[in-house]
């Protein structure tokens, strides 16, 4: 789930729109994540960079309090009314387990994988297309990512 | 008849049991998402973008029958990824016929001629082959030269080989309602059973975040394609729920109408957005703050949604509870939904400019125009 400033463009759309009158709907607001290690110092900086983690989808890595490490893809998070009773949920990149790590026992976090979501519109990939097909070329296709 | 008459008997047995047994939340379909991988990579999805070892992992069989008789809908769908990457989607597909599980096998039909023998036509196995065009608007949302000729290929080997197959074609802001209205007659012509169409969902993930269809535009468009309906089209979707989109008839979401299951557990609140995860089946019905939801909720993640996932059992809902839903539904079924002002839209539409892609949509209009003469005159 996003939060309130990656939606802000549908959430002004909608302040000044019925949406059952839109003609268009407004998309989101891409953030450059990849790369990223926040503050963490307050608790609100904390609660919203892991509502961030939630939604990124590249790897992420955990250093907890006790000096451990997990690097894996955060799945899910469940937000209670303290950082003890609040946790991510991780899929290891070695593992097939779910990890529960609690938001309290999290001293660092960086968004330390590749953003698989980012970039290739559909602009990109029309450009791409006549580009290649101008060169001759045939059978022009995005390729889905090898996965080894 | 869209549908065989034992599963729209089996559907509407199911849904009549839930009332009686006074469920006010129950759900329909179970989409079954047994991997994320695909071998296409289209801009408007946003289902694909994951680290490679969420690629790489896959549902079981066991954990697919195990969500399967958690949830207890009589259908399952099972999209994706691409399934037939899965190597067992024939046993998982088996193993749910046995249970008399109605299956709808969601696939963009790449694999489809070479892995058909690896199953056995039943009346309980549909493919279900998304088709989002004709030739060329399928191949540019699909981002793939010739998807368009292989995926038809596909269905043409499983409409021969005696299965039931049926196609499932998302619209996005620049389709031409003309050319789908062509493509239409094209896919009666290739012998499928019956049709879904459906305007795409502003996916958050989406690498194309310029193509979001808004309701007004919905329902413009779905007016312009399914009024005057040539008597041949044959749809899968509930009368009502297709009403909906041709701006007759307001509906309110039903989020756990379909819900989902992959590999994180139980999807919430719904097949499209991604707010969580619940263990259980039990879990995800209870936990969930459905009230959030639905465009009404006011949710801008929900705002223009119009899609079959959260629409398509408010309109069996709708059918089923009352006496009027049924003879409006009734009606429905025998209604060409003439229209004259839907043939103005029709004739005045402007296919959009992409760019360069200038020659697609002025061919798609010049070949849809003559088609579109006949469609009229029917
Ligand atoms: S309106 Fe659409 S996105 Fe929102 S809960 Fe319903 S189906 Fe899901």
């Amino acid at each position: 789930m996003a939060t309130d400033q990656q939606e802000s463009a549908k959430i002004e759309q909608l302040a000044h729109h019925n949406p059952d009158e839109l003609e268009h709907a407004a998309g989101r607001e891409r953030e450059v994540l990849e790369g990223w290690v926040p503050e963490l110092a307050t608790e609100a900086e904390v609660r919203e960079a892991l509502e961030k983690a939630f939604d990124y989808r590249g790897d992420v890595t955990i250093t907890r309090k006790d000096g451990s490490k997990i690097e894996g893809y955060l799945f899910d998070r469940r937000s209670g009314t303290s950082l003890a009773d609040s946790f991510v949920r991780i899929i290891p990149t070695t593992e097939k387990t779910k990890v529960n790590v609690a938001y309290g026992d999290i001293a660092a976090l960086a968004f330390s994988g590749r953003d698989t979501a980012a970039g290739k519109t559909f602009e990109a990939w029309v450009k791409k297309y006549w580009e290649k097909k101008s060169a001759g070329e045939k059978n022009i296709q995005i390729e889905p990512e090898k996965l080894d | 008849m869209a549908v065989p008459i034992s599963q729209a008997w089996t559907v509407a047995t199911y849904v009549l049991k839930q009332k009686l047994a006074g469920r006010k939340k129950y759900p329909l379909v179970l989409m079954l998402e047994p991997l994320f991988r695909c071998n296409l990579a289209c801009a408007g999805c946003g289902k694909i973008q994951y680290p490679a070892h969420i690629l790489k992992a896959e549902l079981s069989p066991e954990d697919c029958f195990k969500a399967v008789e958690e949830c207890g809908t009589p259908m399952v769908a099972i999209p994706g990824g691409e399934p037939l990457l899965h190597p067992k989607m024939p046993e998982i597909v088996a193993g749910l016929v046995a249970r008399k599980k109605y299956v709808y096998m969601c696939t963009n039909a790449l694999l489809l001629k070479e892995k058909l023998h690896l199953f056995k036509p039943s009346k309980y196995l549909s493919f279900s082959v998304h088709v989002d065009g004709q030739r060329e608007h399928h191949d540019f949302s699909v981002c793939r030269e010739g998807g368009y000729d292989i995926a038809m290929e596909g269905v043409a080997a499983a409409v021969a080989a005696g299965f039931r197959v049926t196609t499932n074609t998302t619209l996005f802001d620049g389709a031409d309602p003309n050319s789908v209205r062509a493509h239409f007659d094209e896919l009666m012509v290739a012998g499928v059973e019956s049709m879904m169409v459906s305007p795409g969902y502003t996916y958050d993930k989406a690498p194309d975040q310029n193509h979001f269809l808004g309701r007004a535009k919905s329902r413009k468009m779905f007016r312009a394609i399914l009024s005057n309906r040539k008597k041949s089209w044959r749809f899968n979707a509930s009368p009502m729920f297709m009403e909906f989109l041709m701006g007759k008839k307001d509906l309110k979401c039903t989020p756990w109408g379909m819900p989902t299951f992959s590999i994180f557990g139980w999807q919430k609140p719904c097949y499209l957005l991604q707010d969580g995860y619940a263990d259980s089946f039990k879990e995800l019905m209870e936990t969930v703050e459905w009230q959030n939801y639905g465009t009404e909720s006011g949710n801008p993640r929900c705002a223009n949604c119009m899609v079959h996932s959260g629409y398509e059992a408010s309109g069996v809902n709708y059918t089923f509870g009352s006496i009027k839903g049924l003879l409006q539904t009734a009606k429905a079924m025998f209604s060409r939904y003439d229209d004259e002002g839907a043939q103005r839209i029709l004739n005045d539409w402007k296919p959009a400019q992409h760019g360069p892609l200038v020659q697609i949509g002025t061919a798609s209009a010049a070949s849809a125009k003559g088609e579109l003469q006949s469609v009229s005159g029917d």
